[in-house]
């Protein structure tokens, strides 16, 4: 159970470091070999597509590159669920599902709406003195997010 | 000084071919005019032919008119398109976006159409219509439809139009040579902004925004050439943009780019917009597709394609969905930018806002920060509108030009 609520507070964490743009933070939750991919199946091609993949060095780039670019500033908000953890002793991982809504706040008036809903499909090391994040794959059910957003989820 | 109202509300000092009255952006009725008069007889892409590789696959297209489609293949192979709108009841045939369907069955009250768009049931018929009405009677509304041009699927509303060929003219021939061989879309996803159509296929029409892209000024502006690159103008108001290599590397974590496409310098990099809303947008090692279905003066879908080479191998396809992601993807660096300018003019612009002109004013040898692109594209909007865009409401005088006339 303790390691079931170590996991759920990874990927919280995860959330949290997100939401207040403390990329840093973010990254020191993930593991070295750590890769993020954002996908989503269109009914419209009948294809899986991929929307983001990136290791660390490509995501801290990433959100290094941030400043030099014109984005939406209006702050977005990751609410988690963690459904099931799979726990792997052998190979000191675990598999966690996540139900993810991302709602995205207006700056002026502040009002709040859903931006998008997907899962994350997670795969934690364990074993250190913390786990980590070793792969964060995020399967978007909403393909529509308008003008689309610099930072991922 | 800043302007007061007269100042203003006055004419900028350009040639009239120069500036637009931005209630082309605007109002309601211009908007319903332009669905008429520039789309329905437009030859629109619907789709690409990899979407619907099999007899019976279809997908559907709402064309920018308002009227749903399906595009559906035959059993022949032949790419054909009706409305998808049963001829009993006025319903919807078929509601998925694709898939793949030998009958297509109306699920209100059964009515089946085969993919030549003939009826092939009518549910109890006979003891309905006796001898009064029949399969017969009760055929799809088929529209026009031809692949061409890379492989895409396009129709046309009007019976008595021009052929696709004609229509496009000489404007594809710099991509020609590019899209010889089958090509398959990777990627598609769609935005809805507020905005009006005519502002994206502006930014498609002109690179001086490339002041927005960080990516765009620090790998092309940057670079020997980038002022080099010139534009064309095509009959029907279509347009090009030359070639000029993008140094990828430039970009902290992009890189210079290994897949290319066939007979594409690397780092190559065309664009052609087609009238009124179609952009192909080959860069490097992905071709891109816009295509608008305007909605309303204010409010736009713009339905995004990825494409590479069906023959691809896994490692290739990774690479260009890659360097697609990286730029053109939901979370790519400039697609983002480009969306927010275009829906920042909308909220600048829409109907109350007391905005009153657009300036189209840049000569520069129509080269790239040149604004002739968008005057071209302007010229044909009045041709077909039957009123010229720097006056639409025809209440006006242009104010003495100060700049020389050109293009």
């Amino acid at each position: 159970m303790e390691q079931r609520h170590a996991i759920e507070e990874l990927v919280y964490r995860s959330c949290m470091a997100l939401d207040e743009r403390n990329f840093k933070g973010f990254l020191d939750l993930c593991d070295d070999d750590f890769r993020y991919t954002v996908t989503a199946y269109s009914p419209e091609i009948r294809k899986d597509m991929v929307w983001l993949d990136y290791d660390k060095a490509g995501m801290s780039t990433l959100f290094g590159n941030l400043p030099r670019h014109n984005s939406d500033h209006s702050p977005i908000t990751r609410h988690a669920t963690v459904y099931t953890v799979s726990v792997d002793a052998a190979a000191q991982e675990a598999q966690a599902v996540s139900a993810l809504q991302v709602f995205r706040t207006q700056l002026d008036g502040g009002a709040t709406e859903l931006f998008a809903v997907g899962r994350f499909h997670d795969t934690i090391k364990l074993g250190g003195a913390a786990p980590s994040l070793l792969k964060r794959v995020v399967k978007m059910e909403t393909r529509l997010i308008g003008a689309g957003y610099h930072i991922p989820f | 000084m800043a302007k007061n109202s007269s100042d203003w509300a006055a004419r900028p000092r350009f040639p009239t071919s120069h500036y637009v009255d931005s209630r082309i952006y605007t109002d309601q009725a211009i908007f319903e005019e332009e669905r008429e008069k520039l789309f329905r007889g437009a030859w629109i892409i619907g789709c690409h032919e990899s979407e619907i590789p099999n007899a019976y696959d279809y997908r559907l297209f709402t064309h920018p008119t308002g009227v749903p489609l399906i595009m559906v293949r035959g059993e022949d192979l032949k790419v054909r398109s009706f409305y998808n709108i049963c001829p009993h009841r006025g319903n919807t045939i078929l509601y998925d976006p694709a898939g793949n369907a030998k009958r297509m069955t109306c699920i209100f009250h059964a009515w089946s159409f085969d993919a030549k768009g003939e009826c092939i049931d009518i549910s109890r018929g006979e003891q309905g219509y006796q001898d009064r009405y029949c399969k017969e009677d009760a055929s799809l509304r088929e529209v026009k439809a031809e692949i061409g041009f890379g492989g895409f699927v396009w129709v046309n509303l009007d019976d008595r139009s021009c052929t696709l060929r004609e229509y496009i003219g000489p404007a594809l021939d710099m991509l020609e040579p590019h899209m010889q061989e089958p090509m398959e879309v990777f990627h598609f996803h769609k935005a809805v902004v507020d905005t009006n159509f005519k502002l994206w296929h502006d930014t498609n029409s002109e690179f001086y925004h490339d002041f927005v892209h960080y990516f765009n000024r620090i790998t092309g502006m940057m670079q020997p050439g980038y002022f080099d690159r010139k534009y064309t103008g095509y009959p029907n108001g279509h347009a090009s943009v030359g070639s000029m290599e993008i140094k990828y590397d430039a970009y902290a974590g992009s890189k210079k780019r290994a897949v290319g496409w066939p007979g594409l310098a690397p780092g190559g990099w065309i664009l052609i917009d087609i009238f009124p809303g179609m952009t192909y947008n080959l860069r490097t090692s992905v071709l891109r597709i816009d295509t608008v279905v305007p909605l309303g003066p204010n409010k736009l879908i713009v339905e995004f394609r990825g494409l590479g080479l069906k023959r691809d191998t896994a490692e290739e396809r990774a690479e260009r969905v890659f360097d697609h992601n990286t730029i053109w993807g939901p979370f790519g660096r400039n697609l983002h930018e480009d969306l927010l300018a275009v829906m920042g003019q909308g909220r600048a612009m829409h109907e109350g806002t007391d905005s009153r002109w657009v300036i189209h004013g840049r000569e520069e040898n129509s080269t790239i920060h040149d604004e002739i692109g968008m005057r071209h594209f302007y010229a044909e909007w009045g041709r077909r509108m039957g009123r010229p865009a720097h006056d639409p409401m025809g209440e006006g005088r242009p104010a003495p030009a100060r700049a020389a006339v050109s293009a």
